[in-house]
């Protein structure tokens, strides 16, 4: 169960210089429990910004991000670090993927955090890879692997600890329309799964689709109306 | 303490980096190994030297005159012998003898339990006398006339250090090798028996004798330990070298943290790693790396010097003309051995540990979106 709400949220970089801009003016967003919301916007809207702040990667200038009624912003990086582990899971638009590693062994990593068994990792991992489709690469070096497998690599790797959370951006600006199609069928596996999913994308393809619960427009750091 | 997968999956972190942490492993292998061996062949030189001084009586007294030794006669064997608290005195005749063919000073030692006509010779010497083909006697030349005298053992391969370019023969042939008078001595051995009066009978034979130099043991002792000083000469060369090495290893530890490797730290934040896992993460990886590093340094120059007789270091060290064949016995100073691993490991870790701490800190967000 995961409720986020966003309140007054600004992100200003580089203040007190000249170059001082805010990504994120004035957010105030609520996404309820098993939604699936989709951030549109022009490159520079701030909806990576948005994700990064939601996510726990960065601070935000002032503004609350609850999260079952627990302020994120204000978390020690123990604690934010912590929730990011078990309550968020992240897919990148260039996947993120450790090179040099198996998929198997980047699918791992957030588990390396865990005191579970070998069994239980192998388990999990294996669940993981399933729900992903990409148990038939295990073995293969992330290198190796097309466009599409390493998506599927990277989305393996951010259900692997089941997070209620699920935030990707630009997940398919990497991808071809197939590669993309097969990211929206996991996209519907994880709205079955009741899974909160925030998605920053500007691909036309997310219009309309059915599992989509609402879109939520960005310009200039703002949410538009 | 470390979780067992939290350690298991920073070791196949740093196997998938092995050719860039190859490179810290090898330059800090080579450091540690260049000061293992100095130290080592140091220590152990010092302490066969030690034990030879040790063997000998509490004072070793010699004449000089305009600077140099000078012989000395029965007449200061007995005024020595008369002071209070020496038990014996005894003379003895050790100079060094000039051999033209091959321009090489061996060390002439009296020895009474040798015949006139036969002597004992180190390896250095024999190896030296038998490439003029002085395989059965050895000709001293002397001003006077040649003197011949039958080699009858060689000192056994790998024994004392100072036996190398040493000839033992009867006192009164040594004397007439050094062109001295039967009844002169070059020095006088004196056996105090207790050693707090060692440094007064010292002194009070410097006042009989203003001319002669009263050697304690321990004042040998300390020539030696100067002789092998850590910053002196050699040393200091050996160390600038360890030195520079150095620099070029914390400069190559630093870069591990950067590049690529600050995104793979971004990437484990966004995963859920917090910032001490990060840091707990690179120690283990180079703690293994400059661990595994120092053994096998220590290890190599223990081999090195040890097993192999330090080859090319030990003459540089030995400083003699003639070749040595002396074994060098092992010999382990722990304490400096823990000082390279503390000087050596904890700046190897904190030239990594430190920026990527830096890196963790900082805002992930930018490092993930690249």
């Amino acid at each position: 169960m995961s409720h986020i709400l966003i309140q007054n949220l600004n992100k200003l970089y580089n203040p007190n210089k000249p170059n001082a801009f805010y990504a994120l003016k004035n957010i105030n967003l609520s996404i309820e429990d098993g939604e699936v919301v989709i951030l549109k916007g022009v490159s520079g809207s701030g909806k990576s910004t948005l994700l990064s702040l939601i996510g726990g990667l960065s601070k935000p200038s002032s503004g609350e991000i609850l999260v079952n009624h627990q302020n994120i912003a204000k978390l020690p990086d123990i604690m934010s670090s912590a929730f990011r582990h078990q309550e968020i899971g992240f897919i990148f638009q260039s996947f993120n993927l450790l090179e040099g590693l198996s998929v198997y062994q980047n699918i791992v990593a957030p588990l390396a955090l865990t005191t579970l068994s070998k069994e239980a990792i192998h388990e999990t991992v294996s669940r993981a890879m399933h729900l992903a489709n990409i148990e038939h690469k295990k073995d293969q070096k992330v290198g190796s692997l097309s466009g599409g497998e390493r998506q599927r690599c990277a989305i393996a790797r951010a259900v692997v600890m089941e997070p209620a959370i699920i935030l990707a951006d630009e997940p398919t600006a990497n991808l071809d329309k197939e590669n993309s199609l097969i990211f929206i069928e996991i996209l519907k596996k994880f709205k079955t799964l009741h899974q909160t999913v925030v998605i920053a994308t500007h691909d036309t393809l997310f219009d309309d689709l059915s599992c989509i619960d609402r879109c939520v427009h960005m310009r200039d750091g703002e949410i538009l109306e | 303490m470390f979780r067992k997968n939290f350690v298991e999956y920073a070791i196949l972190l740093l196997f998938k980096d092995r050719n860039d942490h190859l490179f810290s492993f090898l330059i800090f292998s080579f450091i540690v190994f260049i000061l293992s061996a100095v130290l080592f062949i140091s220590d152990s030189l010092q302490y066969d030297l030690i034990r030879s001084i040790n063997a000998q009586p509490s004072i070793v007294v010699e004449n000089t005159r305009v600077g140099r030794a000078y012989p000395m006669h029965e007449g200061h064997v007995y005024d020595v012998s008369q002071m209070t608290g020496v038990s014996s005195v005894e003379g003895v005749v050790d100079g060094y003898h000039y051999f033209a063919q091959k321009r090489l000073w061996f060390h002439i030692i009296g020895d009474p339990s040798l015949a006139k006509d036969e002597m004992l010779i180190g390896q250095g010497v024999q190896k030296a006398m038998a490439e003029l083909y002085y395989e059965e006697e050895f000709h001293f030349l002397t001003e006077e006339r040649l003197i011949k005298v039958k080699i009858n053992k060689i000192a056994p391969k790998g024994t004392n250090i100072l036996s190398n370019d040493a000839i033992f023969l009867n006192p009164n042939t040594a004397r007439a090798v050094l062109g001295m008078e039967m009844d002169e001595y070059s020095k006088l051995y004196v056996s105090v028996p207790n050693p707090n009066e060692v440094g007064n009978v010292a002194l009070k034979i410097v006042e009989i004798y203003p001319s002669a130099k009263a050697t304690t043991q321990e004042d040998a002792i300390g020539a030696v330990r100067h002789l092998y000083y850590y910053k002196g000469g050699i040393f200091m060369i050996l160390y600038v070298i360890a030195l520079v090495s150095f620099f070029i290893l914390l400069k190559n530890q630093i870069g591990l943290v950067y590049g690529e490797k600050k995104k793979e730290i971004a990437i484990l934040r966004s995963l859920g790693f917090c910032i001490k896992d990060i840091i707990a993460l690179k120690f283990i990886q180079n703690s293994v790396v400059s661990i595994s590093a120092y053994l096998l340094g220590v290890a190599l120059a223990y081999g090195y010097v040890f097993v192999l007789n330090a080859p090319y270091l030990r003459n540089i060290f030995l400083g003699s003309e003639l070749e040595n064949s002396i074994s060098l016995t092992p010999v382990i100073d722990i304490n400096l051995l823990f000082l390279i691993f503390l000087f050596g490991v904890i700046p190897f870790l904190a030239f990594v540990i430190l920026p990527a701490w830096k890196i963790a800190i900082s805002d992930m967000s930018e490092a993930v979106k690249s």
